[in-house]
């Protein structure tokens, strides 16, 4: 999967120099990432990056780099609290984005990348799909804020992991081309 | 070529998506066996030929039995407890070990060795200590991760005894067999 996400990167970006890019931007989020389904993790806080690559109009691309800090979970058994640290979490991956255009827009995206899960006694890495939609407000040329909701699947083997994140951000055009 | 790139990238996620399996509708859930629902608590070692196991059936668990049909992995296993050294002169180490065919309990050290396979620890008290095992430190000491899922992925019963690898005189108490199972339609 490593190796399928290196190609993705390495065929965007080609493909974006055939295109003649449109522009690439740079853009900060944070926000909150909820597991679903998941007795032994509880909510945290996430943050990171995201490079959005406008190859034509209604496609963009975006790599992105993301940190979470998942809540410990806590199990009650007879009258007693255990509590099981959470997963520190690092992902990679690209999004792809259908974007309209225009200074307010909805968006859907999806993504492939690859997610490392970490706490006591446990370390390991995931392939992890994502989709979701956003919301991009345009106050000034080259400045956007974003609101995005997206369901993370982390796959482990035949399961999988599944984290629903809210996350609002920002974007700036770095530069565009005709 | 950018028409087709458009597509690239959906198609191949949800091509990776059919193929993943049962990834959409599946969590993970605590199953705790508690050692005094067998009578097991406290489990008191005197000495190495008087031992006294934990016959753990997770079938008497809902949350097995509700998940047992779409088991598809065992994500974290803890130990948890109160461990006390009854021993004054001496520190003391502790392992667990699993015999896999529940059947009569094993009494001796030598007998558990020979029939078992050592899942967890070693942990160490002090002498006339005593130790609370938490659930992170709990789930760092499993050694024996594959032979222990692999029972639980079968019928869910083993037996499981505490064996001193210094002192020989220990006592646990409120022990609890925490399994974190991941379970998928």
């Amino acid at each position: 999967m490593r190796r399928l996400i290196a190609l993705t990167l390495v065929a965007l970006g080609l493909s974006a120099g055939v295109a003649h890019a449109r522009g690439v931007g740079i853009g900060a989020f944070a926000g909150m990432s909820a597991p679903v389904l998941q007795e032994d993790v509880a909510k945290g806080n996430m943050f990171g990056i995201r490079v959005p690559v406008n190859l034509v109009p209604l496609f963009t691309v975006e790599p992105y780099y993301a940190s979470a800090a998942l809540g410990e979970a806590t199990e009650t058994v007879a009258g007693v609290d255990y509590t099981r640290e959470g997963f520190d979490e690092k992902a990679y991956g690209v999004n792809a984005l259908l974007t309209m255009g225009g200074p307010v827009q909805f968006y859907p995206f999806a993504g492939v990348g690859q997610t490392s899960l970490k706490r006591t006694g446990f370390d390991d890495s995931f392939t992890t799909f994502n989709f979701g939609l956003g919301l991009g407000i345009s106050p000034a040329p080259k400045f956007t804020l974003h609101l995005r909701g997206e369901l993370q699947t982390v796959v482990d083997g035949e399961a999988s992991r599944k984290f629903g994140n809210v996350t609002v951000g920002a974007s700036y055009a770095l530069f565009s081309m005709p | 070529m950018i028409k087709n790139l458009r597509l690239w990238l959906p198609v191949t996620m949800l091509a990776a998506l059919i193929a993943s399996g049962c990834m959409l509708v599946s969590g993970q859930f605590i199953v705790p066996f508690k050692f005094i629902d067998v009578g097991a608590d406290p489990v008191t070692v005197d000495s190495a030929t008087s031992l006294s196991g934990v016959a753990v059936d997770l079938n008497t668990i809902d949350v097995y039995n509700d998940h047992k049909s779409d088991l598809k992995d065992v994500v974290d296993l803890a130990l948890l407890g109160n461990l006390t050294n009854l021993d004054s002169g001496a520190g003391l180490t502790v392992e667990v070990w699993m015999v896999r065919t529940p059947g009569t309990m094993l009494t001796t050290d030598t007998a558990v060795r020979a029939a078992g396979v050592k899942v967890w620890g070693p942990v160490t008290v002090a002498a006339s200590g005593s130790k609370n095992i938490g659930w992170d430190e709990s789930a760092a000491l499993f050694t024996g991760r594959k032979a222990l899922i692999d029972e639980i992925k079968g019928d869910g019963r083993f037996d499981l005894y505490a064996l001193g690898n210094n002192g020989y005189h220990f006592r646990i108490t409120k022990g609890i067999l925490m399994t974190v199972i991941s379970a998928g339609k």
